[in-house]
């Protein structure tokens, strides 16, 4: 008996909790009407950059009192995607859904979307023209261009110094990278190498570097793709630099697929000399870095056989739902410019290191002389200037570009476990042709 | 009983198995007092972090949210469940109908069907809208093709309501079970003594079954709370939004699919997610181990 | 033996049952129907289409780009299935035999052993994922204290598979413990103590008496447990592994931890879904298990004898 009256004891509280958290609803109702919410998903679960949208959420808010920001994680981008279309598709829809650009195609084809610069007047001039032309589908600007990023190397530059390497002249090439590691093995450093999450965004900049599409049909933009270009010179050359690092010892990260984290924290912790991620955490790595270590910055190494093509103009970008009243879609679509105004572009690129996505930002971020004074980012910036458009950096389009990721995801792994780098790369073609055939077949 | 020399010996082996067991947990209990630094070094003493990774943990990544709903979920399916298959199998047992047989093969079958297996099939009849109007929904049910050979058109529009969660498992085989198995051992002479007496099947109930079967009750409460609580893959596919969220999918966001895992704040919230199967079993100790003896015989 | 029933039902079965009954059909009979539906159709989630392909899906399990994955995952289900349920069985009966052994004075380390019954495989997924990170993780971080050791426990695919393996022995531990004590306490001690004084040994009479005694729970334990690495493992897998990593020949078509219910949530909720496929995997599945229980059933009827029935 004493037990149970324990549980009515336990139960009464939890009636009592949840009806405490109902009647704080029932007051705010009574105390001013409730402004319409809109509903932002995103896919940043860090502090730093989740913070930053929810304080320009409230500073939006103050003066918009008809509306209500609510900005809400949804874990990956692959996730926040999903989440989006089921959503709608069961009429919870979010209002603004920050998309990757791997997932356009899909998002297109799911037909939840409305293209954002067809709601009302909408002055998009002063997006960098690039990033702009990625989230252009027949004629119509989808997507507001939010965060975008490539990557680059990081290095430890004590360590470098250590093994006698010139730490302001960081490897550009494979090749050089090889070398520097094995100078600093004969130096004695166990933790020579070079980490980089196992993850398909290293391997299609890797192909975009080397002016190669990823995807038939010019990269998936002059029609629907159909075939994957996994088996191509440019795969096997990426491949191949990865085998041989670890065949070498010099490949580092958790084992992981798309262990982002896992492995910037080997790098954070002084584990492994170089390391490969986005620009877009030069501002957390160097946070967590504090004073451990010097940490340095190079362009993305590519093979030195091959000329610089530059890298994929992506990231993500915000994309509008149909299906909400008008009012709201222009509400939403305002905090979409607001957010990503000159101003607020400027505070984002300084907290993250993602690019500024307009060129009034850049404009003024030089006329600061941010560029002098935070030397570790300017990388970035070359990278993107030099960067030839083309049909292979503009990226890819296909509706199963998550699942040919994690497909050339679990071909690296294999590598990594002593596979033969051509035969992984022809089954992984097959698999990700039959996957994109199956896709396609929905459209039939 | 054991001589002196074999009982030391077992005690010791006994006394190794304990800590193998627990360390994981008194490691991860460890590691939730430290402060982010001590979480990555080799160091295994405590530290005195332990309020400050919980507060964190509480407040910013939502974990007090996720134990409230995890909470709400696991005691209605431990209550709705018992109550359910505690009068499922006094029918089974006390009264007397013709369909007994393929009522009870019927829900014998389910045994093997867990709902793990069937995601595909169920995610569309929870998540579905539900019909409009009934018109919709009739010129739709009108037709047997439509329900038997064809994908389902509507659903139950479930998605992010936590009656997703809750509704599908308020009836189980197990419980059934475990009370028919326990009201088969009643003595026929007390159910005689009632009849005599004139009771009907309530009073019986009332005054003779339900003080006979603690036992049971508090078994079942103890196995499917734990079994509400500790539920994942069904949560992760149907609900999408974090307010609506169980403390075991939430685990999988507090650590984060992106950047700078904080270990010391995801172990805070893994052990403070264990305290209340925690505390459920060991109030229950005594009729769950007793109630589990009777059960085991099938 | 039939309970001879005494309460005249009048109605009563029909409220009491049809609770239950209409739960079971909803939530379970119907679900199953319409997986066998579904897996007829191609079907993606995030497109909402739904076409008509016969057996399309069940070509591809068996034949074709797709299938040596299946077979990979279903051959992978299988060893794990035995790796967890032997040895975790085992242990928790010796376990549980050597606590009521020490009579009154075993009740600490009853208590001390039951807890894990609380353990959900998520936490034990977190803990361990945790715990065994190649790089910044708590063995690794000890292990490079003292020696130069440092295993991949995520990437190397055999590690990685005990690693799961592990995660699940340990987490189920509690389950099995709590039953084979509440199934030894009802063993008269003089059992023991007769064969004491026959001079039988310890091993022996662990053998002899104590496993034929826990025959019934055994059997019990083993399809529960069966149902726990098939379907439970899940949320360890979702935590530690992802499913990853690929194999050495002949497991390098899909990850070695890719159970058949990661597979079903891989291919019908990620990436380009096709729940018609997940639901063909879904439906092979229903006839595997419905053949284990068949099995058993009939296995245990012959060969056990429960007490009193």
């Amino acid at each position: 008996m004493k037990r149970i009256s324990i549980m009515l004891i336990i139960m009464s509280f939890a009636a009592v909790l949840f009806a405490s958290g109902q009647n704080e609803k029932v007051q705010n109702n009574e105390k001013n009407i409730e402004p319409v919410e809109i509903q932002f998903w995103h896919a940043f679960t860090d502090d730093a950059r989740s913070g930053w949208i929810n304080d320009l959420a409230i500073e939006w808010n103050s003066t918009h009192p008809n509306f209500k920001i609510v900005a809400e994680s949804k874990g990956s981008y692959r996730e926040t995607l999903q989440a989006a279309i089921l959503g709608s598709r069961q009429g919870v829809a979010p209002h603004l859904v920050q998309v990757f650009e791997v997932g356009s195609q899909l998002a297109l084809d799911s037909g939840i979307f409305t293209p954002i610069g067809d709601v009302g007047n909408v002055d998009l001039s002063d997006y960098i023209e690039p990033v702009l032309n990625y989230y252009t589908f027949n004629n119509s600007v989808y997507s507001i261009p939010f965060n975008s990023s490539s990557p680059i190397l990081y290095t430890n530059k004590n360590m470098m110094i250590k093994a006698g390497l010139d730490p302001n002249s960081p490897p550009e090439t494979f090749e050089e990278i090889l070398n520097a590691c094995e100078t600093a093995k004969a130096a004695g450093i166990p933790e020579a190498g070079l980490g980089f999450n196992i993850h398909g965004w290293f391997f299609e900049q890797w192909l975009a570097e080397q002016g190669e599409p990823i995807v038939n049909n010019g990269n998936g933009r002059n029609g629907r793709a159909t075939e994957t270009m996994l088996t191509s010179k440019a795969s096997i050359t990426t491949l191949n630099f990865i085998k041989e690092l670890n065949d070498n010892g010099f490949y580092k990260s958790t084992g992981k697929l798309e262990d982002w984290g896992g492995s910037d924290a080997i790098f954070q912790e002084g584990k492994v000399m170089f390391h490969i991620t986005s620009t877009a955490d030069l501002g957390n790595i160097s946070n967590a870095i504090d004073s451990r270590f010097d940490m340095g910055t190079g362009r993305l190494p590519i093979p030195g056989t091959s000329k610089r093509n530059g890298v994929v103009i992506g990231g993500a970008s915000v994309w509008l739902t149909s299906g909400h009243p008008k009012t709201e879609q222009e509400a939403a679509r305002d905090f979409i410019l607001f957010m990503t105004n000159t101003k607020n572009m400027n505070s984002w690129h300084k907290l993250t290191g993602y690019y500024p996505v307009r060129k009034s930002s850049v404009e003024e971020l030089e006329k600061e002389g941010w560029f002098k004074a935070a030397p570790t980012r300017t990388i970035a910036f070359t990278q993107l200037l030099e960067t030839v458009s083309n049909q292979a950096t503009a990226g890819g389009v296909m509706g199963t570009f998550g699942d040919t990721r994690t497909i050339v995801e679990q071909a690296i792994q294999k590598v990594l476990n002593g596979a033969d780098v051509k035969d992984s790369l022809t089954e992984a073609k097959k698999l990700a042709d039959l996957k994109l055939e199956e896709y396609n077949k929905n459209f039939k | 009983m054991l001589n002196k020399k074999k009982r030391i010996v077992v005690n010791i082996i006994l006394i190794i198995a304990c800590l193998i067991i627990a360390f994981p947990i008194l490691f991860a209990f460890i590691k939730a007092t430290q402060t982010p630094g001590q979480v990555m070094s080799p160091r295994i003493l405590p530290s005195g972090y332990l309020f400050e990774n919980i507060k964190f943990v509480w407040t910013r990544y939502n974990l007090w949210g996720y134990m409230l709903n995890s909470f709400k979920i696991s005691l209605s399916i431990m209550l709705g469940k018992t109550f359910l298959s505690f009068f499922a199998a006094f029918a089974l047992v006390f009264l007397d109908f013709k369909a007994k047989k393929p009522v009870f093969i019927f829900i014998l079958i389910t045994l093997m069907m867990p709902t793990e297996m069937l995601i595909v099939g169920l995610f569309d009849i929870i998540s579905l809208p539900s019909p409009t109007s009934f018109k919709d929904f009739f010129s739709w049910f009108i037709h047997p093709s439509n329900i038997f050979l064809s994908p389902v058109k509507f659903g139950f529009g479930w998605t992010d309501n936590l009656l997703s969660v809750i509704v599908p498992f308020f009836a189980s085989a197990t419980g059934v079970f475990l009370f028919r198995q326990h009201f088969r051992n009643i003595p026929t002479s007390l159910i005689d003594a009632s009849i005599i007496d004139g009771a009907g099947s309530f009073r019986f109930i009332y005054y003779v079954l339900l003080p006979l079967s603690r036992n049971t009750i508090g078994a079942l409460f103890v196995v499917q709370f734990i079994y509400a609580w500790n539920q994942y893959l069904w949560p992760r596919i149907i609900i999408r939004n974090s307010s609506a969220q169980v403390i075991q999918v939430g685990l999988k966001a507090i650590i984060g699919n992106a950047e700078g895992v904080e270990w010391g704040q995801v172990m805070a919230g893994t052990i403070i997610s264990m305290i209340p199967p925690l505390i459920m079993l060991f109030l229950f100790q005594d009729q769950f181990m007793k109630g589990i003896a009777v059960s085991d015989d099938k | 033996m039939e309970h001879r029933s005494r309460f005249k039902a009048r109605g009563l079965e029909v409220v009491f049952l049809l609770p239950t009954m209409l739960i079971l059909i909803l939530f379970l009979y119907y679900p199953a129907w319409q997986s066998i539906i579904l897996s007829l159709f191609r079907s993606n989630l995030f497109l909402g289409t739904r076409k008509f392909i016969g057996f399309e899906n069940f070509r591809n399990l068996f034949s074709g780009a797709l299938a040596p994955a299946y077979y990979q995952s279903l051959l992978q289900t299988l060893i794990f299935s035995v790796m967890v349920i032997v040895p975790g069985l085992l242990i928790s009966l010796v376990l549980a035999n050597l606590s009521i052994s020490l009579g009154k004075r075993g009740k600490i380390y009853q208590i001390l052993l039951i807890w894990p019954y609380a353990l959900s495989p998520a936490v034990a997924g977190t803990i361990f994922s945790f715990l065994f990170n190649p790089e910044v993780g708590a063995v690794n971080t000890l292990l490079g204290a003292f020696s130069n050791l440092q295993p991949r426990w995520l990437d190397n695919p055999i590690l990685a598979f005990l690693l799961v393996v592990t995660a699940c022995i340990w987490k189920n531990l509690g389950y099995n413990y709590v039953f084979y004590l509440a199934a030894l306490q009802n063993v008269p001690r003089n059992v023991y103590e007769a064969a004491d004084i026959d001079g039988a040994g310890v091993v022996r009479s662990f053998f002899k008496i104590t496993v034929p005694l826990v025959g019934p729970v055994t059997y019990f334990l083993i399809f529960t447990n069966l149902s726990y690495s098939f379907f439970e493992a899940f949320a360890l897998i979702d935590l530690l592994t992802l499913g990853g990593p690929m194999g050495f020949l002949p497991f390098d078509n899909t990850g070695v931890t890719t159970l058949l219910i990661y597979k079903i949530f891989q291919d019908g909720f990620g990436g380009s879904s096709n729940m018609g496929f997940a639901s063909a995997q879904s439906v092979l599945l229903m006839g595997i298990i419905g053949l284990i229980t068949w099995f058993q059933f009939k296995f245990a009827d012959k060969n056990v004898h429960y007490g009193g029935e």
